[in-house]
């Protein structure tokens, strides 16, 4: 899989391409317009992180092209601005997600794989870790092939773990995708431990290995 | 006082010296003609008396008369040649009051003696003339007074024209409308000069609203990006298996951190947008329906904490306000309710037509009044992080949305009323 970075920030820039990479995703990373703009016409990637501010032009412009080319690449644009106007007006101009900054990489990582499923396998594609296979379409999880009922809740979980497998991910990581950004409110992120916990009971009954483990205080971290 | 009044006022007494001066002026005008007069009449009644002297002086006779009205008696001094003619004060033939005379005088030789001659004659109708200029003077004074009044009316109301219009637009002009602005010419300098004077200003102020916009908007930018950079790197370096667990916990209270600074940084974005009325756009929005959507999100909360929800929806208050805002508003309220109660406590939602009751259960200390809505008011007490600008932001969109919030805190229960601001 082959991901594009237009980030003029290259401290930002490097953060996303060291965890993509660690995610077992083949980066690039431009720091301009001109070049981004030259890469995307000359190249092909799976995936596309655009950056709105850029010197010498603006990302939305990079996206305008992309859908002129009728480009197959999946776009995800993260910007400071987080108004409505500027989320509507991104997806408007043909990028299938729109993430403000500051973000989790994690989450980065979770949004480009959901973009890369929906574009390259349209409905049926399948998530695969070991013996764990799901279904996106269907939020159907199978454990050796056979089924696991797991909660719109669980499943989110357990396809963000998957997306970020090996990775640390912190509570306040996991609050933010599963319920979003609005939860930060009561910020105390206790009530994840029941989901996690129920998650873990119900893959290990199917069969599954171990995968969760618990980061002592500090969150969670799906591996073999 | 209206500034026509206020010339007018003005105008009318400078006019008062003036209407004395012309007074006088036509007084003295008058007083000459009519000395003119008396003294051509003097004149010859002189000359008639001169010539009768003549007759009786030949005649041998000493003659003396001695009247009111004309004395004649020898006299040592010696002839003049022309008469002496003056204004003077004498008693009447009654004797009981004095009057005006104009009194000719002069010393005449006839056949070689000197007579003196006085005659005067009464100027009683000059005291007549004064009364009467002083009367013509107050009814040319009343005269102006009332057509200035009359004049006034219609000026105000025609001339003043141009001038209401553009007081109209700047009453009703709106900050973030300024560019449709505009003030036309007059056929009135003065009002011109206070148009273009307008027009530059309305323009300079929609191009500051612009710039404080973009500046609002570049703020954000420019420090959600750094703290974009900052938590990338925390995320990277978590993923170090090397790293001791102290080392791990110092990275996450960093990271904690960092996002109390973002969440700061975007409430205080969002008030300034809103004092900037950037969120001028609204919709009707159901405040039952809304509450109803921030319980089901915050639903795992709510179950965490046992919280007992009662709601009691006996009607819709529906409200016109932007959405994020109307959002912005339920999820802080019923964020605070919920992050401020205890275990088993209970929130209570009461909403009628016109009214949106909101009430918790706390262990905390009622909320100072004066310190309710302040910004930045971070309780030390209890022990959940806040960044202190949510009531700020509650009472901020409640404030630019024409509506009241009040606060009761008793027994142990803190509860907010949203009420519609109706004017008395």
């Amino acid at each position: 899989m082959k991901i594009l970075i237009i980030e003029d920030e290259r401290a930002l820039q490097e953060s996303i391409m060291k965890y993509l990479q660690h995610q077992g995703f083949i980066c690039e990373a431009v720091s301009d317009f001109l070049t981004g703009k030259e890469k995307v016409t000359r190249f092909v990637y799976d995936c596309i992180v655009i950056d709105i501010g850029l010197p010498y032009g603006s990302g939305l412009d990079i996206v305008k092209e992309l859908q002129y080319m009728e480009s197959k690449a999946g776009i995800v644009i993260i910007s400071a601005k987080n108004t409505l106007e500027d989320k509507l007006k991104g997806l408007d101009l043909g990028a299938d997600d729109y993430l403000a900054k500051p973000f989790y990489l994690s989450e980065l990582t979770s949004r480009i794989n959901a973009i890369i499923r929906r574009r390259n396998f349209g409905g049926n594609n399948v998530i695969t870790f070991n013996e764990i296979n799901l279904e996106a379409e269907a939020q159907r999880v199978t454990v050796d092939g056979k089924a696991v009922v797991l909660t719109d809740k669980e499943y989110q979980l357990l396809e963000y773990f998957i997306a970020n497998r090996r990775r640390l991910l912190t509570k306040a990581a996991i609050a933010e995708h599963i319920w979003g950004d609005e939860y930060q409110q009561v910020s105390n992120f206790d009530f994840i431990y029941t989901h996690i916990k129920n998650l873990r009971k119900k893959l290990m009954d199917a069969g599954s290995g171990d995968y969760i483990k618990t980061i002592y205080r500090a969150g969670y971290r799906f591996t073999d | 006082m209206k500034l026509l009044t206020k010339t007018t006022l003005y105008f009318l007494i400078a006019m008062i010296p003036l209407l004395a001066v012309t007074g006088f002026y036509l007084f003295k005008q008058f007083s000459k003609e009519i000395n003119y007069r008396s003294d051509k009449e003097l004149i010859s009644e002189e000359i008639g008396w001169v010539r009768y002297l003549q007759s009786e002086v030949d005649n041998g006779i000493i003659f003396v008369l001695k009247s009111p009205e004309v004395s004649v008696y020898p006299t040592d001094a010696s002839a003049a040649q022309a008469p002496t003619l003056a204004n003077i004060y004498g008693y009447t033939a009654e004797g009981d009051s004095k009057i005006p005379y104009r009194q000719l005088s002069q010393v005449v030789s006839i056949n070689g003696n000197s007579y003196q001659i006085i005659i005067r004659q009464s100027q009683e109708q000059k005291d007549a003339l004064v009364t009467s200029i002083t009367r013509l003077m107050l009814f040319v004074f009343a005269g102006l007074f009332a057509a200035t009044l009359v004049f006034n009316w219609a000026i105000s109301k025609r001339l003043w024209k141009p001038f209401r219009r553009s007081l109209g637009k700047i009453r009703s002009a709106e900050l973030q409308k300024m560019e449709a602005i505009h003030f036309e010419n007059t056929n009135i300098e003065e009002f011109n000069e206070l148009n273009t004077s307008l027009n530059y200003m309305a323009g300079k102020m929609h191009k500051d609203y612009v710039n404080m916009k973009e500046f609002t908007e570049n703020a954000a930018h420019e420090m959600q990006t750094p703290v974009a950079i900052v938590q990338s790197k925390l995320e990277l370096l978590l993923q170090d298996d090397n790293l001791k667990d102290d080392q791990v916990q110092s990275i996450l209270e960093s990271a904690t951190a960092l996002n109390r600074l973002s969440k700061l940084n975007e409430g205080l974005l969002l008030l300034a947008k809103i004092e900037n009325n950037q969120y001028e756009t609204k919709e009707e929005i159901n405040l039952a329906e809304l509450s109803e959507k921030y319980l089901h999100l915050f639903d795992e909360f709510i179950k965490e904490k046992q919280l007992n929800i009662k709601t009691n929806f006996q009607g819709s208050f529906i409200i016109n306000v932007h959405p994020v805002l109307a959002g912005s508003l339920i999820s802080n309220l019923l964020g605070n309710a919920i992050k401020y109660n205890y275990n088993g406590g209970t929130i209570e939602i009461i909403i009628s037509q016109n009214d949106y009751h909101i009430s918790n259960t706390s262990m905390e200390n009622p909320i100072a009044s004066e310190k309710l809505f302040t910004r930045l008011r971070v309780s030390r007490e209890g022990q959940e992080p806040s960044n202190g600008l949510g009531l700020s932001l509650v009472k901020k969109i409640v404030d630019v949305n024409n509506l009241l919030i009040t606060y009761h805190a008793q027994n142990g229960i803190h509860s907010f009323d949203i009420m519609r601001n109706i004017p008395a």
